[in-house]
């Protein structure tokens, strides 16, 4: 433990973009009233899988690595549907598993927004209509906004989920 | 002998079953009225998703089958559809009645299941888990997947090899590269090109940077799903800097579209100081981690996969070489000329899937130093001949299969075997004994795509 420590001070803290620190105070204080009311303060976020080919998904998880450090925004991935304000939603609404992103989302508790994560939910990405695929998603969820990429980088997503706070 | 990939195909007048061995092919016609074939999952259990998926896709019966579910059709997929048929066009399918799922299960005095799934806790994959519990205890597992059924292989057909591409880049995220290296192997053969030994280095190369980055994930979540979450930020912060390094070199951080035949000039500035960091970076994790017993306890003996299993199971790559099969499918002159040699490893257990990916991190930064090139030559491809190619790759999971027939210039079909779909069917001979608890620690210990799946 004691060499843990000595790498841990020796590294630093490796944090970047903190300009976006800036930008979401000055967000905070814009929408301070219905953040603190609909939010208290944190955002919470059931990512679900509608059929990705995983990469946005890799994208999503190497937003806690040290460089983006996306807690520090006040902005969590839940383990729940029930838990979260905000389903961000990735893949192209395969036909197997509609029914479980439709209840996913019923089980999120009101007031709750739908974002699509990548070009997969609302364009199929690069893949062609078929019998399997029934994206565009928002024929059946009242998606509020997109983040665009094939995958969308990191730093593109906590853009994304800034424009989103914006937007409200 | 090692059952490969097992498969269908449509022609004019029969239906023909490709399997695929690692020593031979066997093919066998069948009438197109009443198609009906014998199973192999008494010797190669592995045999069983095979066949249940080619009577989901084609209606192909399996005369002497002991489990008769639909394997790639859940609960809500019409009756009587089997859509790699040529003559199934439908472009769109009605939800019918939900139709129960009969999960292999252990009854007794006591035991009780646990349905885990498809929706998943973390920021993962679809999939089903079914366990049969007596207390923690684990005593069977069934795994439930093709929930991401995207119909890739109907969706192929018809295109050209070149408008393909892009779709088979994005099967599964995290081996779009060795998807890719099949998808050229395929055209070369197909044009009948011969790469230039500076593009084949580069593309392996790239290989090389997947798997990097796929293991140093997998080597931050293995600790993290045992409590320890410093091990995460530290291989967290190395796979993104393998990403960046990753998209210095060819465009994008997952290597997208990166495989092609044109003329590149590569950034390697800092690409030397970064591998040098990397490798000493990964000494010290290796020496941190592999010294915290209280971390080892939860590795050792928990999930093994015993070396008769992998052999039965005909597993293949991480989950094969960590309980003492040595296959793969870079075991050849031109890697071997590079430093190349299979790593193996022999528990089978969390800890050797553990401590292998370590290795592979290590020999993979060996090998990129051989194989670094800066410059890159474009080979113009001749039209494609029709004909039935097969191609083979590592990916960062194990042996991809990938066989397309061309006809009249157009795929005529399209099949891949994830290394995924043979490997998680042995994924149950690794539960009994452990408790429910240990089960995401051996799972990401193996860390199977779903994606690659289920197509
Ligand atoms: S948008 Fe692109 S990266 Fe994201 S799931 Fe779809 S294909 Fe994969």
């Amino acid at each position: 433990m004691i060499r843990f420590w000595n790498k841990r001070i020796k590294t630093g803290i490796l944090t970047e973009n903190t300009e976006l620190d800036q930008e979401l105070k000055a967000i905070r204080k814009e929408i301070k009233s219905l953040i603190n009311k609909r939010f208290a303060g944190s955002l919470a976020i059931r990512m679900v899988d509608s059929g990705s080919c995983n990469a946005c998904e890799a994208e999503c998880n190497a937003l806690s690595n040290p460089y983006y450090n996306l807690d520090r925004l006040g902005i969590y991935f839940v383990a729940s549907p029930r838990h979260a304000d905000v389903m961000l939603l990735s893949g192209v609404m395969t036909f197997n598993m509609t029914p479980h992103v439709l209840n996913a989302y019923k089980q999120t508790p009101e007031p709750k927004w739908v974002i699509a994560l990548g070009d997969c939910p609302l364009a199929q990405a690069p893949f062609s209509p078929g019998f399997a695929i029934k994206a565009p998603a928002d024929q059946y969820l009242p998606v509020t906004h997109h983040i665009p990429g094939c995958p969308p980088e990191p730093l593109a997503i906590i853009r994304g989920l800034l424009d989103f706070l914006k937007k409200l | 002998m090692r059952l490969i990939a097992r498969y269908a195909r449509q022609r004019a007048t029969d239906f023909e079953i490709i399997t695929v061995w690692d020593q031979k092919t066997e093919i066998e016609q069948l009438s197109l009225q009443q198609p009906s074939i014998k199973t192999l999952s008494k010797t190669h259990p592995a045999a069983l998703w095979f066949e249940r998926k080619m009577h989901d896709d084609f209606g192909i019966i399996i005369e002497d089958a002991f489990d008769n579910r639909p394997l790639v059709q859940q609960e809500r997929f019409p009756d009587k559809i089997h859509p790699m048929l040529k003559s199934f066009q439908q472009s769109e399918l009605e939800e019918a009645p939900f139709k129960p799922y009969k999960y292999e299960t252990i009854r007794g005095d006591g035991v009780f299941e646990v349905s885990v799934g498809p929706i998943h806790a973390g920021i993962i994959e679809p999939g089903h888990f079914h366990f049969s519990q007596a207390g923690e205890d684990i005593l069977h597992q069934e795994v439930r997947h093709f929930y991401k059924y995207r119909g890739i292989e109907k969706m192929l057909e018809g295109k050209s090899l070149s408008q393909a591409k892009s779709i088979i880049s994005r099967i599964s995220g995290n081996e779009s590269i060795a998807y890719q290296l099949a998808w050229r192997d395929i055209q070369l053969q197909a044009s009948g090109n011969e790469l230039a030994q500076n593009s084949q280095k580069y593309h392996a190369m790239l290989l090389e940077m997947e798997r990097i980055a796929h293991h140093l994930t997998d080597l931050g979540f293995i600790p993290n799903d045992a409590g320890f979450g410093a091990a995460l930020a530290f291989c967290s912060k190395l796979a993104e800097d393998t990403r960046r390094q990753l998209k210095r070199l060819c465009g994008h951080r997952f290597g997208f579209d990166a495989v092609d035949f044109e003329a590149h000039t590569l950034d390697l500035e800092g690409f030397d100081s970064f591998l040098d960091l990397l490798e000493k970076e990964i000494a010290f994790f290796e020496s941190w981690i592999l010294g915290i017993p209280s971390l080892l306890d939860r590795f050792d003996t928990t999930g093994i996969l015993k070396h008769y299993q992998a052999l039965k199971y005909d597993v293949v790559g991480v989950m094969a070489r960590a309980s003492g099969v040595a296959t793969d499918r870079r075991d050849t002159p031109f890697y071997q000329e590079h430093g190349f040699s299979i790593e193996t490893q022999e528990g089978g257990d969390v800890s050797a899937r553990f401590k292998l990916r370590i290795n592979e991190v290590k020999q993979s930064i060996a090998l990129i130093r051989k194989l670094k090139v800066s410059q890159v030559d474009k080979i113009t491809l001749s039209d494609t001949k029709d004909g039935d190619y097969c191609a083979y790759a590592e990916s960062s999971i194990g042996e991809l299969f990938m066989s397309i027939k061309l006809k009249n210039g157009l795929i005529n079909r399209f099949y891949v075997r994830d290394p995924s779909f043979i490997n998680w069917q042995a994924l149950h001979l690794m539960m009994p004994g452990n408790i429910i608890a240990d089960f995401p620690l051996i799972n990401k210990s193996c860390d199977l795509s779903y994606a690659g799946n289920d197509l």
